[in-house]
């Protein structure tokens, strides 16, 4: 493996931050997932109203699940509608057990981890933001206009069709690309429209729910927002998988990123 | 190759691992009471500020979805639903300067507000309907709150399979509320039995099991740590946030 310079490319509020993040958002999304069970449908409305049902999880008949979307059914027994029910059979239910926490159907816990994980996943993002706001690395991070040209060329670098990637700074054009959108826009989206859900809030910001459409419509967004964090997490970790596994995951733990081995990874 | 396997692998297994992790710290009781500190948390910051949007006739849900336990069968219901609630007397009682009883028509000589609201229920879905009814601060500036009031509770007359009683809580705060309502009526029609008839609870500025229906009595209270489970409602006594403005 080529020996390439080291550099401290991590804080430590970053790398803490991260980690934190990483198990805040999996207990966000099988807690999520788990609320989700408890009325396995999404309407594009105010109020619930079948007739503008985006998404639907249903068991028709017994042994059988079935999913809806725009209309179109589709057959997902053993995946969804009638799948694991978390404790050791099968039996009606949205998304099987093996991915929501509490395993088996439980509202009332699947809420409370959720409620609290919010916070943590907030806090991490607020801590993360600000350290690295007053270490003046935002810059290096938040997508600039300079940066749109060189968008395409690194992609065509990852797909093996350039040898070399655009000059750039600490990160690439496409890290920073996909760090600003789901740092600073979906993250928040996740935000609002979770806090929008909640009749406490709806009474003091009234026109937060009213903007994303409505409180089905914004259990929807939050469905839609947390299914964009899902695929920047599966890429991501391809990413990290396929340009320099050891390299990348050592500057997450240590901080410490060696220039230059992403272009010997694997060999 | 093998590297990368051994990675795959490693992460799927952890994948695999989180819900059986996450349902064994379900279980432990003091972790499950930490998840717990975030209520007070919501409660504090979020609170009952604010008022809950108020809808237009046309919103209307003209068949308003029936949630909660089921509609009372036992025999006193039915004589007060056979005698159209005219036995009935709404109890008020504790921490109040005038203990008493009220007929469904002295409730409905009182002050009538109406108000067309959004029902959320905890479980996601949402439903909208028109309320009238007495206003609950109203109500209690009738009967004299006593200093060492904190709560009102509300016992229902709905029972679940073991014979549990319904019954719910909210601080004064939340009582005092100007859209909190003792509902006697609902889409301009008395309420039904499965809507809670005669006098439910309206709070549409918290999730909907704070709405109890087949309220007979309220009991002001300074702490409802000794009310059945302790938790300050039916719902709250199976884990649900005694807050559910969230």
């Amino acid at each position: 493996m080529q020996m390439g310079r080291k550099i401290y490319r991590y804080a430590v509020t970053t790398r803490l931050s991260h980690w934190f993040w990483v198990i805040a958002f999996g207990v966000l999304v099988s807690s999520g997932l788990q609320i989700f069970n408890a009325a396995p449908y999404l309407d594009a409305s105010d109020k619930s109203d079948p007739a503008r049902r985006v998404l639907s999880i249903n068991s028709p008949a017994q042994g059988v699940g079935t999913t809806t979307i725009f209309g179109r059914t589709f057959t997902t027994t053993g995946w969804l509608g009638y799948t694991d029910d978390g404790m050791g059979g099968r039996g009606p239910r949205g998304f099987p057990g093996w991915i929501t926490i509490p395993s088996f159907q439980d509202l009332a816990d699947g809420r409370r981890w959720h409620l609290f994980f919010a916070w943590i996943a907030a806090a991490c993002w607020i801590a993360w933001l600000i350290s690295t706001a007053i270490k003046g690395n935002l810059r290096e991070l938040i997508l600039r206009p300079s940066d749109v040209p060189k968008l395409w060329p690194m992609q065509a670098y990852y797909l093996h069709l350039r040898k070399e990637p655009p000059p750039h700074g600490i990160y690439n054009p496409l890290q920073k690309a996909a760090y600003t959108t789901v740092g600073f826009v979906v993250a928040p989206l996740v935000v609002l429209t979770g806090l929008a859900l909640s009749p406490g809030i709806d009474a003091i910001a009234q026109p937060l729910t009213w903007l994303l459409g409505g409180r089905q419509f914004a259990r929807l967004w939050h469905f839609a927002g947390m299914l964009a964090l899902l695929a920047f997490f599966v890429i991501h970790t391809f990413q990290v998988l396929t340009q320099g596994f050891v390299n990348q995951m050592n500057s997450m733990i240590t901080g410490w990123y060696r220039v230059g081995s992403e272009d010997v990874a694997g060999q | 190759m093998n590297r990368k396997l051994f990675i795959a692998t490693s992460i799927s297994s952890a994948l695999a691992a989180c819900s059986p992790i996450g349902t064994a710290l379900n279980n432990n009781q003091k972790f499950h009471a930490a998840l717990g500190s975030a209520e007070k948390l919501n409660h504090a910051l979020i609170g009952t500020r604010g008022m809950a949007r108020e809808y237009r006739d046309g919103d209307v849900d003209r068949d308003f979805r029936v949630n909660g336990l089921p509609t009372p069968s036992d025999s006193n219901y039915q004589l007060l639903v056979a005698r159209h609630f005219e036995p009935y007397r709404l109890v008020i009682d504790g921490a109040v300067e005038r203990r008493g009883g009220f007929s469904l028509a002295q409730l409905q000589a009182m002050q009538q507000t109406t108000q067309i609201t959004r029902h959320d229920c905890v479980e996601g879905w949402s439903v909208i309907g028109k309320w009238t009814g007495v206003r609950l601060r109203d109500f209690l500036a009738a009967v004299g709150p006593r200093p060492d009031a904190r709560y009102a509770v509300f016992y229902c007359m709905d029972k679940d399979d073991q014979n549990t009683p319904y019954y719910e809580s909210l601080d004064l705060h939340q009582a005092m509320h100007p859209q909190t309502l003792l509902a006697l009526r609902l889409n301009d029609a008395p309420l039904d039995p499965d809507h809670g008839a005669p006098v439910r609870l309206r709070v549409p500025t918290q999730l909907g099991y704070k709405s109890a229906k087949w309220v007979w009595r309220i009991e002001l209270v300074g702490s409802f740590a000794t009310i059945y489970s302790g938790a300050g409602g039916y719902w709250e006594d199976q884990g649900y946030e005694w807050y559910a403005g969230i």
